[in-house]
């Protein structure tokens, strides 16, 4: 979780509160928007190493549901 | 009174489409030539933009010759108008080789006849990039981002058109990464045009040597996706005569270094596209502002 808040905060294009930072959040709480969640896609790729369809992601609302996904693909 | 106006255009539409469709082709070309012509006596800026463009390009140097490219620009620009609206009259006929020459790399020529495989196609606003999408769309279905008509009328008139070919219009309120996506899923063509003023959203990378705001989007769905990527471009060769080329697939592995990946890319992009723009300047769009320092 703390890798993935490091990577949103990185991916975003201007600055978030990540105060809340949980697996309630939403994407758009913290300022992903379409652009910004290829930007996530690409550095989850390249920092955990884990290749994520990018239509996996896309479809998942919380920060929670892409934790899940990245487990899951054993992350 | 909104609707009535909205009305009134789609009426002045309908009758312009019919002349447009019953009339001889070159008939359209002299009429749409004649109304570049008007457009550009009329809307100086669009005139200093685009021979402003063309000097700062260095493809011309002289202020008076860069005006002529500029004119011919906006008639080339109209020309691609009538084209587009009379291209299915030659593109879905049994003689479209009469009217199109194909120079497409034998590796994208691949993913275009394999119909598990999606492509990214890349293009600039040169020659008739209509024609292009349309040619495509015989391999597989095309989408592409439009701009909506502020007529509701209008905008179902123009989406019939288009309908008459594999063309799936993305509006361009509904273009995002999941909708652009979705069509790579699907394995169809994804036809971006990418030489438009990026603003905040862009990458500044150089075009003629200067930097441009550049979207990155294409770059993006390429490292992402691992969909192939190619730019491609559609020259007028004469009167309903064109070449469409591409590009070999531009392959680009993530290398971990995001900013350089992006960068990679779409410097190739431009260089492609000026490659095409120093063959004939007159057929690129130069009024609109590329370069907005």
């Amino acid at each position: 979780m703390a890798k993935l808040k490091s990577i949103v905060e990185d991916s975003a294009t201007e600055p978030v509160d990540l105060s809340n930072f949980g697996p309630e959040t939403t994407v758009e709480d913290v300022g992903l928007d379409s652009l910004t969640i290829l930007d996530l896609l690409y550095d989850i790729e390249q920092e955990i190493g884990v290749e994520v369809e990018a239509k996996e992601i896309i479809a998942f609302r919380t920060i929670g549901e892409i934790t899940q996904l990245l487990i899951d693909k054993g992350a | 009174m909104k609707t009535l106006i909205h009305l009134i255009e789609f009426g002045l539409a309908r009758i312009l489409l019919f002349l447009f469709d019953t009339l001889p082709y070159r008939f359209n070309c002299s009429v749409s030539k004649g109304a570049a012509n008007l457009w550009w006596w009329v809307d100086r800026k669009r005139q200093k933009v685009a021979t402003n463009n063309i000097i700062r390009s260095g493809i011309e140097t002289d202020p008076k010759k860069a005006r002529q490219i500029a004119k011919r620009s906006i008639q080339n620009f109209s020309m691609m108008l009538v084209e587009s609206l009379r291209s299915d009259e030659y593109l879905e006929g049994e003689d479209w080789q009469n009217h199109i020459t194909l120079d497409i790399k034998p590796d994208v020529l691949e993913v275009l006849e394999d119909p598990e495989r999606p492509l990214i196609l890349a293009a600039g606003h040169f020659g008739n990039w209509e024609i292009a999408a349309h040619l495509v769309s015989r391999y597989k279905p095309v989408a592409g981002i439009t701009r909506g008509m502020n007529n509701p009328y209008i905008e179902k008139l123009v989406k019939s058109r288009k309908g008459r070919y594999r063309f799936r219009p993305i509006p361009k309120h509904d273009n995002n990464a999941g909708r652009l996506i979705e069509e790579l899923n699907q394995k169809n063509i994804l036809a971006l045009l990418f030489d438009q003023h990026a603003g905040k959203y862009g990458v500044m990378i150089d075009f003629f040597g200067h930097p441009a705001a550049t979207f990155k989007t294409t770059a993006m769905l390429h490292l992402v996706t691992k969909a192939p990527l190619c730019y491609a471009d559609c020259v007028r060769t004469g009167p309903m005569q064109f070449t469409v080329t591409t590009s070999h697939l531009i392959k680009q592995a993530p290398t971990g270094n995001k900013q350089d990946d992006i960068k990679a890319i779409l410097t190739t992009m431009n260089e492609h596209l000026e490659h095409t723009i120093r063959k004939d300047p007159a057929q690129y769009l130069w009024a609109h502002r590329r370069w907005r320092d």
